[in-house]
């Protein structure tokens, strides 16, 4: 999950990055800018390789939902990365549904997090799967929030391979993105600084899972901002002030985000969104286009494809 | 093998970046270092090495000659003093696609000479320019018609007639276009090199390579096309180009993917089928969310030999053996501690930094630049490496550069650098090599540095 978080913050600078290069004296370097589009494609597929609970994801419209996920084995590394995920995380993380009845199970595997199985459980019964989902929808829209709480440090001294662990973390990650301190115990957010292991947050997702065995019906209608969610969360998991920290510097990344992707849009006409919706649905929208699907997702729902396709078609719509 | 008492170092070979000793000879340029467009952008010794040109961001050109020695006082070769400075190209601005150009020169490449006069090729992104450069020693006075500043005399007055004749005067060196290459790109021209006919040469861009020749500027072939037919399939550009140094039909390009496709032009009109392809498997432990653009090349150099060539990414120089494509034989790091960084090295942009690298004179030690105004040397035949600093510190001539060192991490050792500490905003991304002495040229930011190795 701290791929999730590195991820976010990768997106968000990327997007910065091109963004800016539109207004750069000499005209767009194609160059520069497909490196940076290679980069967002690999954050991205980070988001939607991480297997969390992706009942959580699959219903929510704006979600980047892994739909795969549940079907997925965890223990397949991100799309895209040669890294072999560790076999002790994979192999102890079990599939989504099953983790909803295991709050436990999210800690054992993450290696370095110290983060005791009982938060989750606690955590757990505080999230509302909707809220969750609902948070998770908004953070879709917006990616990739500066992740100071995460990226503190300048550097990554584990290096990103080391960080990497296509680990059964729950696609709880996305939403502990958005703020959702959904988190599983393995993709518990870092606070900033020298990436203390964060506080494992239950995974919202397995209530809603339960409920739904699927997740759908507990998204939340979309929209709603992923603000509330991590607070509320963070407040209510036992040790998670780090991860609420965390959260809530999610939060201001996420509004510089989607104010980037806001002014992207606008200056997208050409790139039609894909259906009509609601506010979130706008910054996907505005950057989807027909872009063909990334190999090796698998990804079955529309909103997910819009999801998954945004920047890339983004960088080509350049 | 070589007399290395010789002081008057014309020799080839042994003694790599450690048995040479550094000295600091010349620093060219303001001491402050704000102005944008003195920004170096490239550097380049003629095929004798008398002349250094560099190129900068406000698309002037600077030349600079090696005075002759006094053969009586051998303290040291003799020092680059500026020859000519002239405006190569100006700012553009492309009113169709609401573009400006930018004037920066991107490339400066030599014509070897000819006749007394020096050509060189000079581009920035969108046209390329020849350029001679001749001197004027003398002038012609004792017109008829005219006075000696030019104005007209009144033809009743001339009561006697006499012959013009050639009277020495102040050099004067003047730079004038030759022709201009204009119009025939779409993408940023990132190459030139000129073929070894001494007739034709190429120029690369993002997506295309094409073939010029020297006379004719109103057209040029198109060699290579990588541009898809969907933009949106793009995968990778092209990065560098060069032709071999003795094979006219042979050139080679880089990419963005780290890959570098020999071409053959007597194959076929268009060359993009490759006539072999370098490549090296990626290292899957050291995947990561940046390893696409850290595996981009940003430069490609022939040795002087034409067996082998170099290429320089964002960690690393490569050596490959034209005649094996799976894998280098020789890979030297130049700041692998850089390689845990990598992401906060993309928010500073940095890890967009186009390194160049080049080849002494005997193909026997390759230098490249890296940050903090480091710069590094690699001997090929000792494997050994050093480190040097191109500083101000060490203004005096003579002064040996003391080699420098990064501790990646763990305890700092006296007179270590912690990676922590390193600026960089201070790259050296331009460096060159003379083609027969042990003198280099390495650009900062806006200063230009020259080295010689020590003589006695």
């Amino acid at each position: 999950m701290e791929f999730k978080l590195e991820a976010h913050r990768i997106v968000s600078i990327s997007l910065g990055k091109i963004y800016n290069s539109r207004v750069q004296r000499g005209g767009i370097k194609l160059h520069k800018n497909l490196l940076v589009s290679l980069v967002l494609r690999s954050a991205r597929q980070v988001y939607l390789s991480d297997p969390c609970p992706s009942l959580y994801l699959a219903g929510h419209p704006g979600a980047p939902a892994l739909p795969q996920q549940p079907g997925e084995s965890v223990a397949g590394p991100p799309a895209g990365w040669g890294e072999p995920p560790p076999p002790a995380a994979c192999a102890a993380w079990p599939e989504p549904e099953p983790q909803l009845e295991l709050p436990a199970v999210p800690e054992v595997p993450r290696a370095g997090d110290a983060e005791p199985a009982a938060t989750v459980t606690g955590a757990g019964d505080t999230l509302q799967g909707g809220e969750a989902e609902a948070a998770e929808a908004a953070w879709r829209r917006v990616e990739g929030p500066r992740e100071t709480a995460v990226g503190g440090s300048d550097v990554f001294p584990q290096g990103f391979g080391a960080a990497r662990r296509p680990c059964g973390c729950p696609p709880g990650d996305e939403d502990k993105m958005s703020a959702s301190p959904r988190v599983d115990g393995c993709c518990a957010p870092r606070p900033a600084g020298p990436e203390p292991p964060v506080p494992p947050l239950v995974c919202p997702r397995k209530r809603g899972a339960e409920g739904v065995g699927g997740g759908p019906a507990d998204f939340p209608a979309p929209g709603s901002t992923p603000l509330k969610k991590p607070r509320r969360n963070s407040e209510e998991q036992p040790g998670g002030a780090a991860a609420a920290a965390a959260q809530e510097e999610e939060e201001m990344e996420t509004g510089n985000v989607a104010n980037l992707i806001s002014i992207f849009g606008s200056s997208f006409s050409g790139l039609l969104r894909k259906s009509p919706g609601g506010g979130r649905e706008e910054a996907e929208g505005e950057e989807s286009g027909p872009e063909a699907a990334e190999p090796g997702q698998i990804c079955c729902d529309k909103p997910v494809l819009r999801d998954i396709n945004p920047w890339s078609t983004a960088i080509v719509a350049f | 093998m070589f007399l290395k008492f010789s002081l008057r170092s014309v020799f080839y070979g042994a003694g790599g970046g450690n048995d040479i000793q550094w000295c600091f000879s010349q620093v060219k340029g303001a001491v402050d270092d704000d102005v944008a467009e003195d920004i170096i952008s490239t550097v380049e010794f003629n095929h004798s090495g008398e002349l250094l040109a560099t190129g900068d961001k406000g698309g002037r050109v600077v030349i600079f000659q090696q005075e002759q020695e006094n053969k009586i006082q051998s303290h040291s070769r003799g020092e680059y003093n500026v020859y000519s400075t002239f405006q190569s190209h100006e700012p553009e601005f492309d009113y169709l696609k609401s573009l400006e150009i930018e004037e920066k020169i991107n490339k400066i490449r030599w014509l070897p000479q000819k006749n007394a006069a020096q050509f060189l090729l000079s581009t920035n992104d969108k046209t390329i320019k020849l350029w001679k450069i001749s001197e004027r020693d003398k002038r012609p006075e004792g017109y008829n018609l005219k006075e000696e500043d030019g104005r007209y005399r009144d033809p009743t007055t001339v009561t006697t007639l006499r012959v013009p004749v050639f009277r020495p005067m102040d050099l004067m060196v003047e730079a004038s276009p030759r022709r201009i290459f204009a119009n025939a790109h779409t993408y940023h021209i990132n190459s030139i090199s000129i073929n070894s006919d001494y007739e034709t040469y190429l120029s690369a861009d993002d997506l295309r390579i094409n073939l010029w020749h020297l006379e004719i500027t109103d057209r040029s072939f198109n060699i290579v096309d990588i541009k898809p037919a969907n933009m949106e399939e793009l995968t990778e550009v092209i990065t560098a180009a060069e032709f071999h140094p003795n094979s006219c039909n042979t050139f080679v390009y880089s990419s963005s993917k780290g890959t570098i496709r020999l071409c053959d032009m007597r194959a076929s009109a268009l060359c993009d089928r490759h006539s072999k392809l370098f490549e090296e498997p990626e290292d899957p432990s050291n995947r990561s969310f940046f390893s696409e653009i850290i595996s981009s090349i940003s430069d490609v150099k022939f040795s002087h030999s034409g067996r082998y060539m170099m290429t320089r990414d964002y960690l690393s120089v490569k050596i490959w053996d034209l005649n094996m494509e799976n894998r280098p034989v020789e890979t030297y790091q130049v700041h692998e501690y850089l390689r845990s960084k990598l992401c906060s090295l993309y928010e500073n942009d940095c890890i967009f930094d186009k390194f160049e690298c080049c080849w002494n004179g005997s193909d026997s030690v390759v230098m490249t630049g890296s940050y903090n105004n480091f710069f590094r040397m690699f001997d090929r035949n000792t494997k050994r490496d050093i480190t040097l600093e191109a500083s101000r510190e060490n203004n005096k001539p003579r002064t040996v550069l003391k080699p420098r060192k990064v501790c990646a991490s763990g305890k700092r050792k006296k007179d270590e650098i912690s990676v922590d500490s390193l600026d960089f905003n201070k790259k050296i991304l331009h460096t060159a090599w003379h083609p027969k002495e042990n003198i280099i040229a390495v650009a900062t930011t806006n200063n230009l540095y020259i080295f010689q190795d020590k003589v006695n």
